[in-house]
């Protein structure tokens, strides 16, 4: 797994510095915000924008329906708990409010993600004031997420190695809840040993930068 | 003239016990002369790694506060809560795990962390980063993500973000586990090329024919054998009552 991998592909956007692709896509998902539901045209101007943007980046159109894929079925539930509790206007409204507005925030990011390396994103946040804890914790969530992978993915063959059939689904259930929680102790272990390596190289606490000329 | 310069390591009846009242280390004597290349070596369970955490100061966990109780001393200091700065300055840890100790989003970022944290200049955290990784070959590595590398080359920028801190004493926790053979003579060379005090907790009697010229063979927290390397090794006796083997090499036809 590399989730930074699409960043490093070249586009139009990868010469423009950090922090005005990181304003471009805050400035898009607060015009989804500030945009009355009602305008349509601006709607379907914003949405228009972003796909354009999302192609000159180098995202097909079968990756974005994939990545919307997993994100959409959540958003639609979410979405119709308005219209299920109060049938009337109002709800749908909030509903498809909701859907539009998340659906252009989820392509935003998603656009930011193509065309802002992570480290790069970090550095942006620096140079914008965010708090030094945050920005560490973000660095550190991103290191992280790829070991956790590998050990989700060494549990998974693990369990593979012995399954001779998926046999029930609530046995699949069980042994997959098992896995989860065999992989938050293991984290938790992880974060114990990493503390204590951070501490053998001299971190009291403090959170330091090395600012790059990048 | 007797030598009065102090020793490198100094433990002066260690003793350690674990929360749950295992004794982990049962009152270790031992003075490591400055340069001196130690290697600990005993079955799973002896202690090792308890040993080692001790010279970083990572145990006792809280530290000790007063020098009465000290029991470990680097270049004559105690290893005390006020002191450990210092300590862990001199003392580099590289961890069996170098996913445990490489937290950092890129190479170089995790290179610079220890000299950041000794408080030194960017312009000297560069200059440390770039010879650290050059020592260990990785210098063309510095913007890659630590998740690209092999396991050696992970191992080896660890390394690197240690040897960034000029260490006096280098202390190593199975360095070589989990390692193919090139990246395990890769490690070689570049710690053969190391100036400072060595002491390496292993179970690659190989590589400590290459690289040690003392061991301490630990058993139960206990020191069971103290002495040249290959005098130690190369004893059956010792090696089979303490769960070792002889390495090949040392073996009488």
């Amino acid at each position: 797994m590399v989730v930074d991998s699409r960043s490093s592909k070249q586009s139009l956007f990868q010469p423009l510095p950090g922090g005005i692709k990181l304003l471009m896509a805050l400035a898009m998902i607060l015009a989804a915000g500030l945009i009355p539901l009602e305008n349509w045209p601006a709607h379907g101007l914003l949405i228009g924008m972003i796909y354009i943007g999302l192609s000159i980046a180098g995202v097909t159109t079968g990756y974005l329906l994939r990545r919307l894929a997993l994100f959409m079925p959540m958003l639609l539930v979410f979405g119709l708990s308005a219209p299920a509790v109060r049938s009337d206007g109002a709800a749908w409204s909030w509903t498809i409010s909701l859907w539009l507005r998340c659906t252009v925030s989820f392509l935003a990011g998603l656009w930011l993600i193509h065309v802002l390396p992570f480290r790069e994103l970090l550095i942006t946040l620096r140079r914008w004031r965010c708090p030094a804890v945050l920005i560490a914790m973000l660095g550190f969530m991103y290191r992280y997420t790829f070991i956790l992978w590998d050990e989700l993915h060494r549990l998974q063959n693990a369990r593979a190695a012995r399954d001779f059939g998926s046999g029930p689904w609530w046995r699949t259930w069980s042994t997959n809840s098992q896995m989860i929680g065999l992989l938050l102790l293991r984290a938790m272990e992880r974060a114990e040993r990493t503390h204590r390596a951070m501490l053998a190289r001299g971190w009291d606490g403090s959170v330091r930068f090395l600012e790059s000329d990048e | 003239m007797a030598n009065t310069e102090p020793a490198a390591i100094e433990l002066r009846r260690l003793t350690f016990q674990y929360p749950n009242g295992r004794l982990a280390l049962g009152e270790i004597t031992c003075s490591i002369p400055t340069g001196e290349r130690i290697a600990v070596v005993g079955p799973s369970g002896a202690g090792k790694s308890t040993l080692l955490m001790h010279l970083n100061g990572l145990l006792p966990a809280p530290p000790i506060t007063s020098d009465d109780r000290a029991q470990v001393f680097i270049q004559g200091t105690t290893v005390t809560r006020q002191r450990l700065r210092d300590i862990r300055r001199q003392v580099g840890f590289l961890f069996q795990d170098p996913d445990d100790q490489l937290f950092c989003p890129t190479v170089r970022d995790d290179v610079a962390f220890g000299p950041l944290n000794l408080g030194l200049s960017r312009e000297e955290v560069m200059s440390r980063v770039e010879a650290g990784l050059a020592a260990v070959g990785m210098a063309d590595c510095s913007t890659r993500n630590p998740s690209e590398l092999s396991t050696g080359e992970r191992k080896r920028v660890c390394l690197a973000g240690i040897l960034a801190c000029q260490p006096a004493i280098l202390v190593l926790d199975e360095p070589t586990s989990n390692l193919d053979p090139r990246a395990r003579r890769q490690l070689l060379e570049i710690l053969r090329a190391f100036q400072g005090t060595l002491v390496v907790a292993t179970h690659d009697l190989d590589f400590v024919i290459e690289l040690c010229t003392r061991v301490l063979v630990l058993e139960s927290g206990k020191v069971q054998a103290d002495g040249a390397t290959e005098r130690i090794l190369s004893d059956p006796l010792i090696m089979d009552r303490y769960g070792l083997e002889v390495p090949w090499r040392l073996r009488k036809p």
